[in-house]
């Protein structure tokens, strides 16, 4: 207790802080909203090939969400960023090397998510809109994709709770994201207690946010059932 | 385009290196794993308990704990809490304290469903023959708890391994650090980080199949 006591705090430090803080905090959201709307996209692809009739399209699928599935952001952020780039010549910057390392690790869990939302849309729904004369693909968009979407929502939303806490590991390969601007800041002022605690209520603030944002959203989507 | 020589044998010249880092990775994840285990089952039964007095903050705490990244936490106890409690945590102490936090939270939402997804029945069939309340839960609500809780844990543990691998940014010397150490002396960056990338895979896969094997131990006739 004494050692508690010894220690001077300085959160004088957290209000000198928050104009940089801001600027990293657009560049996390800039990076998770990016990696959240292609991994979307990115997820639903997978999730159809998964589903495909064609069977090593089925199984290419597989892996790729088995694998991606298994390993970690961290090691796969040092992979692209210094393994790829190191292989090929190509040098991507931090934040592309985030970017594409966020997407494709979660789009192997949104492919999953849409897959068991496709799955929950019951099979009369696809044949009612066959013998109403959508085709294949409009049949898809227009009657199944929309109802499992709606199932889907809350496990996405989960998701992309996770590429934004998540997002914070590009810091170490030097973005000046919420993370990285804290490390700086944390070198320049000798703080760390008070600006680790400040981040760590930026984060979870964001994370609420979108929390309340989704409840909204499913009570939107839950509208028809009143 | 492929200028690059790969060199593979850096990789396996080091193997008994990634091999450590990894043992390394397991033990800290195993640890944590427990420690969060039985956390979380105190914050769980704090919340399923009657007392609003108690509900209410542990509520709170899976709601704070889950709303931080791990990579916050490692900071923050490493650099942060050591410097405040006046204490030098290891790497090592500092990453087992913060994976313990954030596997808390989410093995105590874990074991709240799966005590909730008990029959009531059950409960109320053991108290009608006589069981006090303590033995009621001991005997007859846990060992079904654990068997709804088994698939979830077992995911929770594979992101606490996931998590591990975070460890080296606190100077701990698992097996990403051995393949940043190797990219630094050699600047071989692919055939390190692939290597570890495929442990992490194959540990992954291994320990799916113990959870399947436990899962089916475990099933009731």
């Amino acid at each position: 207790m004494s050692a508690l006591l010894a220690y001077a705090f300085r959160w004088s430090v957290v209000q000198e802080s928050f104009g940089q803080l801001e600027h990293g905090l657009r560049i996390t959201l800039e990076l998770s909203l990016v990696a959240l709307v292609l991994s979307l996209a990115l997820g639903l692809i997978v999730a159809l090939c998964r589903m495909a009739q064609f069977a090593p399209l089925r199984l290419a699928a597989y892996a790729y969400i088995q694998v991606f599935r298994a390993v970690s952001l961290y090691i796969y952020v040092l992979w692209v960023y210094f393994g790829i780039a190191g292989a090929t010549g190509i040098n991507l910057s931090p934040l592309t090397a985030g970017v594409i390392a966020l997407t494709i690790l979660n789009s192997a869990y949104m492919a999953e998510i849409y897959r068991s939302a496709l799955g929950a849309v019951d099979r009369g729904q696809h044949e009612a809109a066959t013998s109403l004369g959508f085709g294949r693909v409009r049949g898809f968009t227009t009657v199944v994709l929309p109802q499992a979407i709606r199932t889907a929502v809350p496990s996405l939303v989960n998701q992309f709770v996770d590429i934004v806490k998540d997002s914070s590991i590009v810091a170490i390969i030097g973005t000046m994201d919420l993370m990285g601007v804290t490390n700086q800041l944390v070198g320049f002022y000798r703080a760390p207690f008070e600006l680790y605690t400040l981040v760590a209520f930026f984060y979870l603030t964001i994370v609420l946010v979108i929390s309340a944002l989704a409840a909204g959203l499913e009570r939107h989507l839950q509208r028809h059932l009143r | 385009m492929f200028a690059y020589a790969f060199d593979w044998s850096v990789v396996l010249e080091h193997r008994h290196a990634f091999l450590l880092g990894a043992w390394l990775d397991i033990w800290v994840t195993a640890i944590s794993f427990l420690l969060a285990c039985v956390l979380g089952m105190a914050v769980a039964l704090l919340r399923v308990s009657g007392v609003r007095l108690f509900r209410w903050p542990a509520f709170a705490y899976v709601q704070l704990v889950r709303g931080v990244p791990l990579l916050v936490f490692l900071y923050w106890v490493y650099f942060g809490l050591a410097v405040v409690l006046g204490v030098a945590f290891t790497g090592v102490q500092a990453a087992i304290i913060a994976l313990t936090l954030t596997g808390s939270a989410y093995t105590a939402e874990i074991f709240r469903a799966a005590i909730g997804g008990v029959d009531r029945g059950q409960a109320e069939a053991a108290t009608a023959l006589g069981f006090a309340r303590r033995s009621t839960f001991r005997h007859v609500v846990f060992p079904q708890a654990i068997r709804i809780a088994l698939p979830p844990l077992g995911n929770t543990f594979v992101g606490l391994l996931k998590g591990a691998t975070l460890i080296s940014v606190i100077g701990v010397a698992d097996m990403v650090f051995v393949a940043q150490d190797i990219n630094l002396t050699y600047f071989t960056p692919f055939e390190p980080f692939t290597a570890v990338g495929l442990i992490l895979i194959v540990l992954v896969a291994i320990f799916s199949l113990v959870v399947t094997g436990a899962e089916r131990f475990l099933r009731l006739p």
